[in-house]
């Protein structure tokens, strides 16, 4: 796989092991801006306390209104909700570093809930650090807006892959991005990524049925695009798996540019 | 409720013909399913082989119902393809 191809345009902001404990966060933020040891200091501090959730519980409720926002440290998590079949819908997986509910500090009332899919690691930060932030430090405000319209453009990406995609284009669609939002906050060891998300819950993120979820699967890896071995996804044909997904990663604002 | 009748049939999944079967009512197909392992539901709360919907037509169609679990047994899909049948419109 040459994923030179993906990132030769950018300026790849590469994790090494010593900074695998940096606030994934700043991961995140780094490969899209610069940012001053002032404003990391900032996002630092911000963290008030560290808590662990386990897997299938909630992270926030729908209806809550928190005065802290989570962001994740380590592990996966899902935005959802449920209907009244009984059916639940996956609106967002989230990795290391992204913010589960930065948007709460404005919106206030929860619409949605988050889910912990895995053990998951969680900063919490306090409304009132992040007004503070808002008050002080404008380049990082700009870039937490960032932060929130990178999320709104998964959205778009996933609604009309969900609309107009083949379930196989859509699987392979969710792998591509998924592994780069993964390997931007040191999260993929070369080709691999450790993906540890059930079929069922796959399927409540593509709208599909577990056993559709197998199939596309079994398909990809029958082509020879993927490989699973336990919780570990290996992407074997990078070039191929984007043109079956139709992906293309200006979603992702992953140039590194002021903003 | 108009009489409802299987009829067996090799569907094409995964490349390959699957055990399935036609479900007709007065005649007329209002599902297919096929035949599914346990592996195929890895991950569902309830993880069982048994029958899928690969297909619905009319009430047991997409535009009236979201894709049912996997069956146990065809009982228990019949008995679906029963109350679809009998709920009139009544999107889930």
């Amino acid at each position: 796989m040459q994923l030179r191809t993906e990132f030769g345009q950018y300026r790849l902001f590469l994790p090494s092991t010593t900074t695998r404990m940096t606030n994934p966060l700043i991961l995140k933020l780094e490969q899209r801006d610069q940012l001053s040891d002032e404003e990391k200091r900032a996002l630092e501090n911000a963290i008030a306390r560290v808590r662990v959730v386990e897997a299938d519980e909630d992270i926030v409720r729908e209806g809550d209104r928190p005065n802290e926002s989570s962001l994740l440290l380590d592990g996966f998590a899902a935005r959802y909700k449920i209907v009244s079949n009984g059916r639940r819908q996956i609106s967002a997986l989230h990795v290391a570093g992204d913010f589960l509910d930065l948007h709460s500090f404005l919106l206030k009332t929860m619409d949605h809930g988050v889910l912990a899919l895995t053990t998951c690691r969680i900063a919490t930060v306090p409304h009132a650090t992040l007004e503070k932030i808002t008050d002080e430090f404008p380049h990082l405000t700009r870039l937490l807006w960032l932060n929130t319209l990178i999320d709104g453009a998964i959205h778009r990406e996933w609604l009309t892959a969900m609309g107009r995609l083949s379930a196989t284009a859509h699987m392979a669609h969710l792998i591509c991005e998924l592994y780069l939002r993964l390997k931007v906050v040191g999260r993929a060891e070369g080709d691999s990524v450790q993906l540890p998300i059930t079929q069922a819950e796959l399927g409540d993120t593509l709208g599909l049925s577990t056993v559709h979820v197998n199939r596309v699967l079994q398909e990809l890896r029958k082509e020879g695009l993927i490989r699973f071995q336990g919780d570990a996804l290996t992407i074997l044909d990078w070039e191929r798996l984007k043109k079956v997904g139709e992906f293309t990663s200006t979603y992702l604002s992953l140039q590194n540019e002021d903003r | 409720m108009p009489e409802i009748t299987l009829q067996p049939i090799s569907v094409m999944t995964d490349g390959g013909g699957h055990e399935g079967q036609l479900v007709l009512a007065a005649g007329h197909p209002v599902a297919v399913l096929s035949r599914v392992t346990a592996e195929e539901t890895l991950g569902e709360r309830e993880q069982v082989g048994g029958w899928f919907l690969e297909a619905g037509f009319g009430p047991c169609g997409p535009l009236m119902s979201v894709t049912p679990p996997v069956f146990a047994d065809l009982d228990q899909a019949l008995a679906w393809v029963r109350t679809r049948l009998e709920t009139g419109f009544n999107p889930s």
